[in-house]
């Protein structure tokens, strides 16, 4: 009888238990996107913020007394170098997966043909890589250089522009030489000189505006360094820094009990990752930018703890609106319930049935809504950001335990109503 | 011309003749019962005088007009100036005092006019409960309150539907008083019951069954006084 | 007139003795209006308040000579064309071959307030110089020359002109290293003092090399601060640093949209929520307009009535969400941000109109249904 009376209910007042249920989808389904949302945006904004560029960089170890100073002396005694047929091993350290990003570089000193001296930069554009995992990586400037400017011409592409002599100029130095795209320019190094064909002019508002780039074989070429690179940069995936990491980049990996090093060496964090490039990359000393890894950590802790806090929000409110729509919709059916009492019913016996019936509303309610908070948070996703949103698991059982407590509260009061109604009161309508 | 004439009236749901061929007249400031058992036609009678409905057949005129034909809003218009309702229910707006809720109809009418309003609660003896709410009301006393919403417009008539059909016999006696006074007065008055006692006070008494008029009665004894038995 | 009296005091009735129901509708409302009004403003505020963080990055305008040389002075002018709200911080620099222990090193003149705020990346073990006569060591430096915080070190130059064959005096100045600089970068290999030690050590004065401005704008504002700078003073070349000003726009825009969208989800969801429960609300209320329609109202009377009636509850909600909105994204922001929100005046008069406009429009429709009620059925019914 009692399956009777629900299924009653149920079917025959579907009206207003489906408006019930879709409140309930509504807030289930904000919860989930919201949750979603909140739970990958930490992933999200890295990936954006990779927009600045290289937040590791890696140099020789003889050579990390470095060059900026010695520039104008050519090398001489830091003939230090890493090595290029390492550079493979970068996307098989231990947190692989959150290198996203990286690129050689070799400069070299070299002449134009009026004699005057430009630093002609190798390094790779778009360089495709199979990696032993069967990943496919596009690696190179064209991405870790997105704030350049490409005045004319296109980025030089490795892939289709087989032409080892094709090279990039800075904007300032074209001017200089008055130069355009499809021109040639002839430049000499040491070792050999190369007729390049300029496919390309960028303003870099840098340094880098002074510099012709070209591909990192080429470059070699010049100076005879085949096989040697100055530096790498590397684009990582980070975790803001906690006490633990400043501590293993101030005192040293070797002041970590074992156990720290394992959670220290196993996180994310741009030292931990620093020092599993420098175990691949013979001689090497890999160190975060400051300028980009700090910024990144502030940036990522900032905009995560204003989605919690959106979040929290958009919950209270969904909260309240489904207690809201289920105390109103249950006091409606007082006129019911008051001659369900006349004839009878135990106060138990009425809430077992009113509970059932709303639960079963909203299991409906909340799966429906599961699945619409999923498109929403789709439909963020790939406006914002342009990729689709990670749904963890975990947010499957928020979201159920969320609507089963929302529910109950909002049942608790439109149930100790009904209880109090006098049969007589309601059946004569007073 | 009589005030209300209804000339083979039919009300037909599909098989069922609520009203089959109803005829009959009310002149100017009669006082008619309405009488029958459930199902008698008695309530489609009523909405169809009260112009809440309209009778699938026949006319219905009222001061002249023929209802049957006017359009809802038209209906509604004639019913806020001609006719005052009375209900079994009472119906009043629970969040509205007393006066307001007599007020309500002065402010569909035309104007609400406080003084008038309280003047109307003075005659049906309810000037002190004025600022109370319908729930701080007892039975009798709200439905004192509809007679006065009732009345304020001065309607042409005055339709009651079980005016009494809530009350215990003391409010009863109280209500059907008030309708001596406005039957004193002058106002037309058509009452719905299916209560004798209350029915047997009118001038005449018109009984439906079936949803004809099976028979009418002249209340020989009428005197326009009140001469209702009280137990105490 | 006194139509109009009455007309107030029956939606005032409504409102103030039918409490607890009113309170469910106007919670719904306040919940809305509030969400609106908080998200709407933290929309308005992300760049402003995020644009502070972003300020992490560093110098995000740099001035060099427009011809020969420029001074610190022309430095000033420039920078005084920016609003000193929005300039972070300005450090002015001049670099010379010193030498440290004989060997050669790039000594950076500069101001140490100002290169704490445009460069708030520097990490310094020790402390910032406060005073002349203070020296930061940039981290590979101090490796290769033994330094430590504590330490002192002789820092000589040597005068370029040598037209006579007499012999030039080394000048010297005698340091306390007082922090060691570790930045990831370039700057690990210099050693920064003062300016006013480097002009005393070089024994020239005034002109400098280059200078980081630090400018909390939208990259709009900082091409027109470029384009002002560069007409308005002519000593200067003011550039944008494009790879922190593209990169700052990007992820701007971005986190603005993110905010945006959960805006508009959120709003949209708490609008059906305000709409279905004015639906219920008016539902509830069929008898009455029965009740209204039999004493003579008519359909438009009715629907004035009790659209009066919700949007005299849109305007409380209203008022209510927006005070508590702006509560709330006052307490995200100090919670986020560490500093308070702007008012912004126009926000709460737009939120208490959208709140009554959602709440009226969400009431039409189940209002213009329960006109159709017919007043016999209604009246008769229990």
């Amino acid at each position: 009888m009692f399956g009777r009376m629900i299924r009653g209910a149920l079917f025959r007042q579907w009206k207003k238990m489906l408006m019930i249920a879709f409140t309930i989808a509504l807030g289930a389904s904000l919860a989930t996107a919201m949750l979603s949302v909140m739970l990958d945006v930490e992933d999200k904004v890295n990936q954006e913020l990779k927009t600045y560029g290289a937040n590791i960089t890696v140099v020789p170890k003889e050579a990390s007394v470095l060059n900026d100073l010695y520039e104008l002396e050519d090398g001489g005694s830091a003939e230090a170098y890493l090595r290029e047929d390492e550079l493979g091993k970068i996307k098989t350290i231990f947190w692989a997966f959150n290198i996203v990003d990286y690129a050689p570089f070799t400069s070299v000193k070299a002449k134009l043909a009026d004699g005057s001296d430009v630093t002609v930069v190798g390094s790779w554009f778009n360089h495709h890589m199979e990696l032993p995992t069967g990943e496919q990586l596009d690696a190179g400037i064209t991405s870790l250089r997105s704030w350049w400017e490409i005045k004319s011409g296109s980025w030089l592409d490795e892939k289709s522009d087989a032409d080892e002599n094709s090279a990039m100029i800075g904007a300032a130095i074209a001017d200089k030489l008055g130069i355009s795209v499809g021109d040639t320019l002839e430049v000499s190094g040491i070792a050999g000189s190369r007729e390049l064909k300029i496919v390309g002019i960028f303003d870099a508002g840098g340094d880098e505006d002074d510099q012709i780039y070209v591909q990192l074989d080429t470059a070699q070429a010049l100076d005879g360094l085949d096989g040697c690179i100055d530096s790498i940069e590397v684009s990582a995936l980070t975790t803001p820094d906690n006490e633990l990491a400043v501590r293993a980049m101030k005192e040293g990996v070797g002041s970590l009990t074992v156990s720290q090093f394992e959670t220290w060496y196993c996180t994310a964090y741009a030292s931990s990752i620093c020092y599993q490039i420098q175990e691949v990359i013979t001689d090497s000393v890999a160190s975060p930018v400051r300028q980009v890894a700090d910024s990144e950590g502030a940036i990522l802790k900032k905009t995560k703890l204003l989605m919690v806090l959106i979040t929290i929000l958009s919950l209270i409110g969904a909260a309240l609106g489904i207690c809201n729509l289920v105390t109103a919709s249950v006091m409606e059916r007082s006129s019911e319930i008051g001659l369900m009492k006349a004839i009878g019913a135990q106060n138990g016996a009425i809430s077992g049935l009113v509970l059932t019936e709303i639960f079963i509303t909203a299991i409906v309610g909340g799966v429906g809504g599961f699945f619409a908070g999923f498109g929403f948070a789709q439909i963020i996703g790939k406006t914002v950001f342009s990729s689709a949103i990670n749904v963890r698991p975990m947010v499957i059982p928020i979201v159920a335990v969320l609507v089963v407590i929302v529910t109950l509260i909002g049942s608790i009061p439109a149930i100790r109503m009904l209880l109090s109604l006098r049969p007589a009161e309601v059946l004569h309508g007073r | 011309m009589s005030l209300l004439e209804l000339k083979n009236v039919y009300k037909i749901y599909g098989e069922l003749h609520a009203l089959d061929d109803v005829s009959l007249k009310v002149e100017k400031g009669e006082w008619v019962s309405i009488m029958g058992p459930s199902g008698s036609g008695k309530s489609t009678m009523m909405n169809i005088i009260g112009c809440m409905d309209r009778p699938s057949k026949g006319e219905v005129l009222l001061d002249g007009v023929d209802i049957a034909k006017e359009s809802a809003n038209k209906l509604t218009t004639i019913r806020r100036d001609k006719i005052g309702l009375i209900f079994q229910q009472f119906h009043l707006v629970n969040y509205l005092t007393a006066i307001e809720n007599v007020m309500l109809a002065q402010y569909y009418h035309s104007m609400p006019d406080e003084k008038e309003a309280m003047e109307a609660l003075e005659r049906v003896g309810l000037a002190d409960r004025a600022k109370h709410l319908p729930s701080q009301l007892s039975g009798g006393e709200q439905q004192r309150v509809c007679v006065a919403r009732a009345l304020i417009n001065y309607p042409e008539i005055i339709l009651a539907d079980e005016p009494t059909g809530n009350l215990d016999e003391a409010n009863e006696a109280i209500v059907v008083d008030l309708f001596h006074k406005l039957h004193n007065e002058g106002t037309t008055l058509i009452v719905v019951t299916h209560d004798p006692e209350v029915a047997e006070v009118a001038q005449r008494t018109l009984v439906l069954r079936s949803g004809r008029l099976a028979k009418e009665v002249v209340n020989e004894n009428f005197t326009g006084q009140i001469k209702f038995d009280r137990e105490d | 007139m006194k139509k109009r009296r009455m007309y107030l005091r029956m939606i005032t009735a409504s409102l103030m003795r039918r409490r607890s129901r009113m309170l469910v509708a106007l919670l719904s409302i306040a919940i809305g209006a509030t969400v609106l009004s908080g998200l709407v403003t933290i929309y308005y505020d992300v760049p402003r308040q995020m644009g502070a963080e972003f300020r992490n990055y560093g110098a995000n305008m740099i001035f060099t000579a427009a011809d020969e040389e420029f001074t610190i002075e022309d430095a000033e002018k420039g920078a005084a064309q920016i609003s000193s709200s929005q300039l972070v911080g300005m450090a002015p620099y001049r670099y010379e071959n010193v030498r440290i222990r004989e060997t050669p090193v790039v000594a950076a003149g500069t101001d140490m307030e100002g290169a704490k705020a445009a460069s708030p990346y520097w990490s310094v073990d020790g402390e910032w110089p406060s005073a002349q006569g203070e020296l930061l060591v940039g981290a590979d430096i101090a490796e290769n020359y033994n330094l430590k915080t504590g330490d002192t070190i002789e820092v000589t130059y040597t005068p370029e002109e040598n037209e006579t064959d007499e012999v030039t005096l080394d000048n010297f100045i005698l340091f306390d290293v007082v922090g060691i600089l570790d930045t990831g970068g370039s700057e690990e290999d210099y050693v920064y003092m003062y300016l006013s030690d480097l002009e005393e050590l070089t024994g020239e004065s005034g002109s400098i090399d280059v200078a980081e401005l630090s400018v909390s704008a939208s990259s709009d504002e900082l091409s027109s601060y470029v384009d002002k700078i560069n007409s308005s003073v002519p000593a200067v070349n003011a550039r944008l640093v494009k790879r922190v000003t593209a990169s700052e726009t990007t992820v701007l825009t971005k986190l603005q949209a993110l905010v945006l969208l959960v805006t508009i989800v959120v709003l949209a969801l708490t609008m059906i929520c305000v709409a279905t429960t004015m639906t219920a609300v008016v539902a509830e209320r069929r008898k009455e307009i029965g009740l209204r329609k039999a004493i003579g109202a008519s359909d438009s009377s009715i629907i004035k009535e009790f659209m009066g009636e919700s949007m005299l509850l849109g305007l409380l909600g209203g008022i209510i969400g927006a005070i508590l909105g702006f509560i709330f994204a006052q307490e995200v922001s100090k919670n986020v941000f560490g500093s308070s929100i702007q008012f912004r005046p126009l926000l709460a008069p737009i939120a208490i109109l959208v709140s009554i406009a959602v709440t009226g429009l969400s009431s039409l429709m189940p209002i213009r249904s329960a006109t159709d009620v017919d007043p016999a059925l209604v009246l008769k019914g229990e």
